[in-house]
């Protein structure tokens, strides 16, 4: 119908000099962003957790109990509790939420999926019958450095477009520093998610379970669209630094 | 400003679902060309499936395991409905009735479902009455609704064709996915016999399937989808036929 209004904005000094209508709409049960992240978050760690330990009504105690476990199991619990635990001091320290809201029944779908993909992969990390990745050693160790610096990056690029170097009406594009991490803003538009990405698809390999690879594939669909959304704000409003930019992958998209 | 640029995106998510009011464009000539030809091939497939099954019956004298005088048409003509479920998500076809495309989706999905992934792959069903309860069912209703798609694109669409579309599905529906329950049950046991599209750890690629369990699933499904289906026809039947119904009062 027309603009939506912010939340500080006085009618008084809207209506001064016109008549103006004023559209009411009930958006139904909302919750904060903070909320939202901090419940989509949460979950997966500790769901993770509880198969990590190997719950009896989960799985089979006389086969958990005799199965020697392979490293890269105590390896992936670490990596996946690092990921998220990342993602809520993230939350809660670097980014600067809005104060906006979005539908409950929008955290209710985040929350299924998260915790229905963590539920599902980490049956299969954890499981007594788990079969380790079959290049050994340095298959698992070259996806753990990548994991590494996937979330290296992500956090340092989250920190960058928390901090920028102007605002408001003067806001440009965050510029790569010092930190290599951040030199990905050359090539690409949206760097976060390109490091979001390039942990799970470290994750898929280190561990070399199906379930994560179909996951991390919905991500990788997932964080293109909003890639590309972004991007195409970016070229509406930076024009010039970000036209030779890719949105996600360099060169490729 | 990761989190509030997909927050962002989110929220338009959540605000921008005010649907825009929905202009329907009448299809070209050319297309309205192609929409005819395939609807009525489809009506012809169908009545040929029907036909076969009269026939079969006349010659065995029974109506049992006439799943194979039919086996190959109906495989086709069932399968060549994902075509038509795919132009109209890809919106090459036009909307020709407002009927919700998920719906649809679905629908065809579980058709598809029930041809090739239980009666063609486990063959002992095939003998099954069930086999035969269902595919009555759909013959029926694809002959009617194709020939009432045909009808509505050359702009002639007789009463009667408008009536039965919106009225034999009150028995058809429950006909066909109580044909199509039973037969799912009496495939579990082979299922789990033969581990038919099973995989089981330990595995190289740490995965596991269960078709046995997918199958309970699918039948679970039926129960919040089936009334949803049936509650949304019964609406759609109260809108188009009290329409017609005024139209004829006012003439």
């Amino acid at each position: 119908d027309g603009p939506y209004l912010k939340d500080y904005i006085n009618i008084q000094s809207l209506a001064v000099s016109s008549i103006i209508t004023l559209y009411f709409t009930d958006l139904g049960q909302q919750v904060g962003w903070t909320t939202f992240f901090l419940t989509e978050y949460t979950g997966p760690l500790l769901i993770y957790l509880l198969f990590y330990i190997r719950l009896s009504t989960i799985y089979d105690q006389r086969e958990s109990r005799k199965n020697f476990r392979h490293p890269v199991v105590h390896l992936a619990c670490f990596c996946h509790c690092l990921h998220y635990i990342r993602h809520l001091l993230e939350t809660l320290f670097v980014h600067k939420l809005s104060g906006g809201h979005t539908p409950l029944k929008n955290m209710i779908k985040g929350c299924v999926f998260y915790w229905g993909f963590t539920s599902w992969i980490a049956y299969y990390i954890n499981h007594p019958r788990y079969t380790p990745p079959s290049f050994g050693h340095r298959q698992v160790s070259f996806a753990a450095l990548t994991f590494l610096m996937c979330e290296a990056g992500n956090h340092f690029i989250n920190v960058a477009l928390a901090h920028p170097s102007h605002s408001g009406l003067q806001a440009c594009f965050p510029s790569p520093t010092y930190n290599p991490f951040t030199w990905l803003f050359l090539l690409v538009s949206c760097p976060n998610y390109t490091y979001e990405v390039g942990s799970w698809i470290s994750f898929t390999v280190m561990t070399q379970t199906l379930p994560v690879g179909i996951f991390a594939f919905l991500m990788i669909i997932q964080m293109s669209l909003w890639a590309q959304k972004k991007h195409r704000l970016y070229l509406k409003r930076f024009y010039p630094e970000v036209r030779r930019k890719a949105a996600m992958i360099p060169i490729i998209f | 400003m990761a989190a509030s640029g997909s927050g962002g995106s989110r929220a338009d998510n959540g605000y921008g679902s005010q649907q825009q009011p929905r202009r329907r464009k009448g299809p070209g000539a050319l297309a309205t060309a192609y929409l005819v030809i395939y609807n009525v091939v489809m009506t012809a497939g169908w009545l040929v499936i029907a036909v076969g099954l009269v026939r079969a019956y006349l010659a065995k004298g029974s109506y049992h395991s006439l799943y194979y005088s039919i086996e190959k048409p109906l495989k086709f003509f069932q399968t060549g409905a994902l075509l038509e479920e795919y132009l109209l998500i890809a919106k090459y076809l036009p909307g020709i009735v407002p009927s919700s495309v998920v719906l649809t989706a679905f629908q065809v999905m579980s058709r598809v479902f029930l041809t090739w992934a239980v009666t063609h792959s486990v063959k002992e069903v095939q003998t099954e009455d069930s086999v035969l309860l269902f595919v009555v069912a759909w013959t029926i209703t694809e002959i009617i609704r194709y020939s009432f798609y045909t009808f509505s694109l050359l702009n002639h669409l007789p009463y009667l064709i408008k009536w039965a579309r919106y009225t034999l599905f009150i028995i058809l529906y429950p006909m066909g996915v109580s044909g199509e329950l039973l037969t799912i049950y009496a495939a579990l046991p082979f299922v789990r016999q033969s581990g038919l599209y099973s995989i089981s750890l330990p595995n190289k690629y740490n995965f596991s399937f269960d078709y046995y369990t997918f199958l309970i699933l699918v039948m679970i499904s039926y129960i919040p989808i089936f009334p949803q289906l049936y509650f949304h026809m019964l609406h759609q039947r109260r809108k188009v036929l009290s329409h017609t119904e005024e139209h004829k009062k006012s003439e």
